[in-house]
This record gives structure tokens, sequence and C-alpha cells, in this order.
């Protein structure tokens, strides 16, 4: 995090992130605990005996190969997949089915789908400010202003007016970003952001990601872009067969890795 | 980079002009050439006989003398100037409509001007007031038109290219049909004031009520199968977000009702509505035939609406729920601000198919008496000695006012699809 701090020293960083980025890391809270979480579709278990604690203003990059139950380890962590046992903390509020728990926690957390899933008929203004009028019930002109520093943000203010059909691939991955960060959430997951993006289009992406890690969003991503997860992951996790099999900053994962698994998958991507 | 690039290669000769064409599409074969021959055959005879009765041996002076009575039935002569006001107000919005979408909707105020145009010029027995009130409708067009703002990225309009871009700011200045709301407003007092014209008022001056039962031909299939579509689409969104709804009771009923009234001929309906309800009433209510068939309409009209607003729900893409649930949208809000709209978007053709085929089905309701376009054709001929020989003649003409609407609706449709992006995500 030291690193990215210093290469987007441009970025604004609000004065109480700015106080805990300055802490070290082990000295931060958890700001997402999972304990021994398990889902299962069916039969099938896609997620087993899952228990990761996630610090304030930290990056963790999730890969591993198609069908380890990423996907559905993420989407438990707001409630798109309801996980079937274990215990689930987000920002100190426990996840149940109580309603205003998960109000609450769809307030602390963004998300970003791998297909972008802007809603196609309102404008990417529209989008953006759906949720904070709605939801947080923003009055428009507040939403709107809003709107239009993320859109600054993520580079692409002049689309505002244009529908999402109107907008390539990366723009309308940045717009979701955007709408996302509208909600000011505690805590960002991707979910293959890059994965449906031509490779032209990728880097504008991660760069929009980047800055967010460096004003100290605390982040989730799914993503196999190794070179991203270099440069920015605090920790990496690597899943296989439904089970979080390693667990460690990028160097352990990259030149030292502690299980057989996470070295073989990483030999075929790599 | 340097050299510069060759000139696109045509392609080749035989693919282009009228005799490659030919040659392509009609005659690629020997077998594809004799069935082009024998068909065009049986074409030119078909046509060739048909024209001859058409222009020859038919006598449409039926339709001429009759015109009126197929286009209102019996309704009253002293009220016929209330229905040329009606047009007014519907040029009005069609004026408006090429404005708001020139592509979708151009064409068809051009139509309609034609038509009005042709009728208020043409026949000959009509007085010259309702003559006047009709060529009216040209200018009335033209005022919807000039009222309603030109949406910000499309080039001039018709009108503006017409008269010079000089027109443009002034065309701006005088939009008052501005906001969607406005719009929509305009097109309900519309509708309100069409109905008060058509029906009239007790005690007001000129505006004599007409009793329902007068009216009749075209209009009132128009009139049914309008209302029918437009009263059913709350209704239809109403049962369709009733069956989609977890609450078991309300979903039952709402399976219930769709699926009752799905598997019944809208003319037992029609008749159940005539013969059968009145004996659940009180004595002294005598409800109009014509209100029980636009009811009867209206409620058969629902059903297929909530099964078209259903699917067109359940082919919006399950990630934009995700999304909505993911920014903390309540479920409702999601159904309200993100499926429901995306979903009628989606079947903007399938309402448009509906309203053609209920349309037709309006003709149905002779079978409770009422003198529709079709029943009045009937009547016309088998009622009077002088036109019994005559029925080709009117029921081709049916057909054709039938054809001509359908026509039109099924083009302003696929016009919109375009405009709305249907099928874009
Ligand atoms: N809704 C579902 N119903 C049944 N099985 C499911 C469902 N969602 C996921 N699965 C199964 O759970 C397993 C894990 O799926 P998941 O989508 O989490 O994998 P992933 O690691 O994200 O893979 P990918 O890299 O392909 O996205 C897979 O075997 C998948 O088939
Ligand atoms: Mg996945």
């Amino acid at each position: 995090m030291a690193e990215t701090n210093g290469v987007h020293a441009a970025v604004d960083i609000p004065a109480d992130k700015a106080e805990i980025l300055a802490r070290p890391l082990e000295e931060r809270d958890d700001i997402v605990v999972c304990e021994n979480v398990h889902k299962w579709f069916g039969d099938f278990c896609a997620v087993r005996d899952v228990s990761m604690r996630v610090k304030r203003g930290e990056v963790v990059v999730i890969f591993g190969p198609s069908g380890s139950g990423k996907s559905t380890f993420i989407r438990m962590i707001n409630r798109l997949e309801e996980h079937q046992q274990g215990r689930i903390v987000i920002d100190g509020i426990e996840m149940t089915n109580d309603v205003r728990n998960l109000d609450a926690i769809r307030r602390e957390v963004g998300m970003v789908f791998q297909q972008f899933n802007l809603f196609p008929h309102i404008t990417v203004l529209g989008n953006i400010t759906l949720a904070p009028q709605r939801v947080r019930h923003l009055p428009r002109s507040e939403a709107e202003a809003l709107a239009m520093r993320l859109l600054e943000r993520v580079g692409i203010p002049e689309q505002a007016q244009k529908y999402p059909a109107e907008l390539s691939g990366g723009q309308q991955q940045r717009v979701a970003i955007a709408r996302a960060l509208a909600m000011q959430p505690q805590i960002m997951l991707f979910d293959e952001p890059t994965s449906a993006l031509d490779p032209e289009m990728i880097k504008e992406v991660l760069d929009a990601m980047r800055e967010l890690a460096a004003t100290g969003m605390t982040m989730l991503c799914v993503t196999h872009e190794m070179g991203f997860a270099r440069e920015v992951a605090d920790r990496m996790a690597f899943f296989d067969e439904g089970a979080l099999v390693e667990l460690g900053p990028p160097d352990q994962i990259f030149n030292n890795p502690q299980e057989d698994r996470t070295k073989l998958f990483l030999d075929q991507i790599l | 980079m340097t050299a510069r690039a060759a000139p696109a290669p045509l392609p080749p000769a035989t693919t282009v002009g009228l005799l490659g064409w030919l040659r392509q599409n009609l005659f690629s074969s020997r077998g594809n050439g004799a069935v082009t021959v024998v068909l065009a055959v049986v074409l030119v005879w078909f046509v060739f006989n048909l024209g001859s009765w058409v222009f020859v041996e038919a006598d449409w002076t039926v339709i001429i003398s009759r015109a009126p009575l197929y286009i209102v039935g019996l309704y009253p002569y002293e009220g016929y100037w209330r229905l040329c006001i009606c047009l007014l107000l519907i040029s009005v919005l069609l004026g408006m409509a090429w404005r708001a979408w020139p592509n979708a909707a151009r064409r068809f105020a051009f139509g309609f001007g034609a038509v009005m145009l042709f009728v208020g010029v043409f026949p000959h027995e009509m007085a010259p007031d309702h003559r006047a009130l009709l060529l009216l409708n040209l200018p009335a067009i033209g005022l919807g038109y000039v009222l309603t703002p030109r949406p910000a990225d499309v080039s001039p309009g018709r009108l503006e290219a017409l008269a010079g871009s000089a027109l443009s700011p002034a065309l701006e200045r005088a939009a008052i049909f501005s906001t969607p709301r406005r719009k929509v407003i305009a097109a309900l007092v519309a509708l309100v004031l069409t109905m008060i014209l058509i029906l009239g008022i007790a005690g007001v001056p000129g505006l004599d009520p007409v009793n329902p039962q007068d009216l009749g031909g075209l209009m009132i299939n128009l009139l049914l199968a309008f209302f029918g579509i437009v009263c059913s689409l709350p209704i239809g969104i109403g049962l369709a977000l009733g069956r989609r709804s977890s609450l078991p009771i309300l979903k039952v009923a709402c399976v219930i009702f769709i699926e009752v009234i799905r598997g019944v001929p809208l003319i037992t309906l029609l008749f159940m509505s005539r013969h059968i309800l009145p004996l659940t009433f009180p004595e002294d209510l005598n409800i109009d035939r014509v209100y029980l068939a636009g009811i009867t309409i209206t409620i058969f009209s629902s059903a297929y609406m909530a099964e078209n607003v259903r699917g067109g729900m359940a082919a919006v893409h399950p990630g934009q729920a995700e999304a909505a649930r993911a920014l903390g949208l309540r479920d409702w809000q999601n159904t309200l601000l993100i499926t429901l709209p995306q979903g009628l978007r989606n079947i903007i053709p399938a309402i448009v198919g509906q309203f053609i085929s209920l349309f037709k089905d309006t003709s149905l309701v002779y079978f409770i008496g009422m003198l529709d376009l079709v029943e009045m054709g009937r009547v016309s001929v088998q009622g009077n000695q002088e036109f019994i020989d005559n029925g080709r003649e009117v029921y081709l003409f049916i057909a054709l006012v039938f054809w001509v609407f359908c026509f039109s609706m099924s083009f302003i449709s696929r016009r919109i699809e375009g405009v709305l992006g249907v099928g874009r995500r």
C-alpha cells in the first residue's frame, strides 16, 4: 500500500482514511470476518469451511481455477448468496436474515460485476444517481453533483447523458465502479471486472481500481490480472474446489508458495 | 502506410442491377426458374381478373352512399362536428408524436393527414362545415408539431427543413409540451375530451348526450380496441406483478383469473356479459351493452396483457436484479424501477400485436347486437333490396379498411422498436 500511495500522490484521501492508512495493517481493525463459512448448491459444496479476516483498507486478490467458488464466496459478502453454515461479520454487523442488518450491510458493500450489469434503460447519470436518491434519500441535485465527481474520478464525465449501450466496455465498467462508489461503501467487491473486456480496455479499468486502492478502500477482487495483484494486493487468496487453500502476501504467493496446488496453478497461468 | 490504398474492388457484375438481381433471386437454377414462371403466370392471371372486376364490373355506389354508416354507425348527424373535433385532437397528438419521435411517427402523421385531405376534398355529399373541419386536420398536425420541442440530438425536422432553419428558434420558443409529464397530460386530456365529445353531457347545449347504442361502424371497433388496450395495460401489469408475488393467495388468485380468461373464447365472454351477468345485477341496474362490451373486452385483454408483461419481465437479465440488490434497492424498488420498465420495453411489439388482434376481435360484438363495421356491412347488404348483390364490394371494402389500420400499426410498432432500441442490452 505504501508504494501505491506514493505513485498516486495526486489522489485526495479523506482525513479519517488517511489516519487508518498511516497505521500498519496489523494494527487496523477487521472489517470483514468470515469464520468456517459453507455454501451448498443442492448436494454440491461450492464453498467449504472458509475463514478469512480482512483489515480495513486492505486489498485482497482472490484467484483460482474456474468453478473453485471464488464468485460464490464474494457474493456471500453482500448476500447475493446466502451462507448456510459459519459466520460472516461486516464492519461489526452480523450477517443474518434480519432485514435491517441486510440493508446496513448492502450500504457498506459495493459490487462490480463481470458483465457490468448497468441499467440499460436509464442514462449513465441516472444509473449512478438512482440508488443514492432511492436508498440514501439524497436530493437529486446533490446526487447528480456526486455522480459527476465520481465520473470525473473514473475519467468519463463527458458520457453522463449517454445510455450504457452507447459506451465501450471499458467505459461501461468504469460507470459501474462509479455507480457502486456513489453509495459511499466501506468495502468494494470486484468479480472478474476485466474478464469481459478487450485487452486495450483492461488497463483503464485496472487504473481506476488502482486509484481506488490508493484511497484506502477495502477491496476484495476476484481477478487473474497477476500484474495488478503483484502491484496492488496486500494479500492474495488462492481458492480450489471451494476451499481457501492459501492466503498470504503476493511475495509469498509468487515466490514461495506454501501449498503445492498454488504452485501448480500459478505455473499453469504464468 | 505509405502506398495509397487500392480502390475497393467492385462486386461481380452478375449480382448488381436489375438483371443481376433477377438472375440471383428468381432464376438461380432451372427448378427455381420454372417456379418463378409458374407463379408469375398465376399472379398475373389473378391480378388481371380481380382488377377487371374491381374497375369494370363492381358497383361501388353502396360504399359511397352508406359511408357514414360504415364509419360512425347510427351516430346522429347533428353530432358529426363533435367527431370532427375528436379527429382534430388526434391530429394534434400525431403532430406531437411526429416531432418527438420523427422516425416512428412522421409517416403515420403524413398518412393520417393525407386521408383527411382526401376525405375532406373528394366525396360529393358532405356538408361544407364538415369538409372544412376535416381539412383543418392538416394545420392541427402542424400545431402539435410546433408545440413540441425537438429532441436535442436529432437533426432538424421536416418542417424546419422546409422553412429553412430560420424557423427553428421560433419553434423552440413555442414548444410547450416540453417534458414527458406534459406530453402524458396532453394525451390524457385529449382522451377525456374525446370521450366527452363522443358521448356528450346532459344539459350542456351543443353536447346533447348520444344514445350509446347509436355508436357503431368503424368508430366502435376502434374505440373498443383502444380503450380495451389502454385499460388492460395497468390491469395486466397488476396481474403480472401479482403472479410474480410471493404472497400465495394473491398469486393463486391472479393465476386463476388469467388462466380462466385465457381459456375461454371472447365470444362466450361477450355472451355471458350480456345474458348471464345481468342476472346477478339488481333489477333496476341497466348497463348499456356498449359498456358491457368494453368491460368484457378489457378483462379479456388484461389476461393476455398480464402474460405478455410477465414474459417481458422474465426476459430481463438476472444480473439486473443482482445489481439492484447489491446497491441496496428493495425488491419492490427493483421491480418498479428496473425490471418492469425493461420488461415493458421488451413487449412493445407484443402490445401492438395484441392491439391488432383485439381490433379484429371487436367485430365479434355483433353477437350482442352491436352494429360494428362488419355487422353494418352485412346489414347494409342484406337489409336492402337495392344492394342485395353488392356483398362482394362491401366485404372487400371492409377487409381493406381493417388491413390499412392493422398494417399501419405494425409499421409504427417496428419503427418504435427501432427508436427505443428494443433488444439492445
Ligand atoms: N446458482 C447455482 N446453482 C448451482 N450451482 C452453482 C450455482 N452457482 C455456482 N454453482 C456452482 O458452484 C461452483 C462454484 O461456482 P463459482 O461461480 O463460485 O466459481 P468461480 O470460482 O467463480 O468460477 P469462474 O472462474 O468460472 O467464475 C461451480 O461448480 C458452479 O457450477
Ligand atoms: Mg466467477
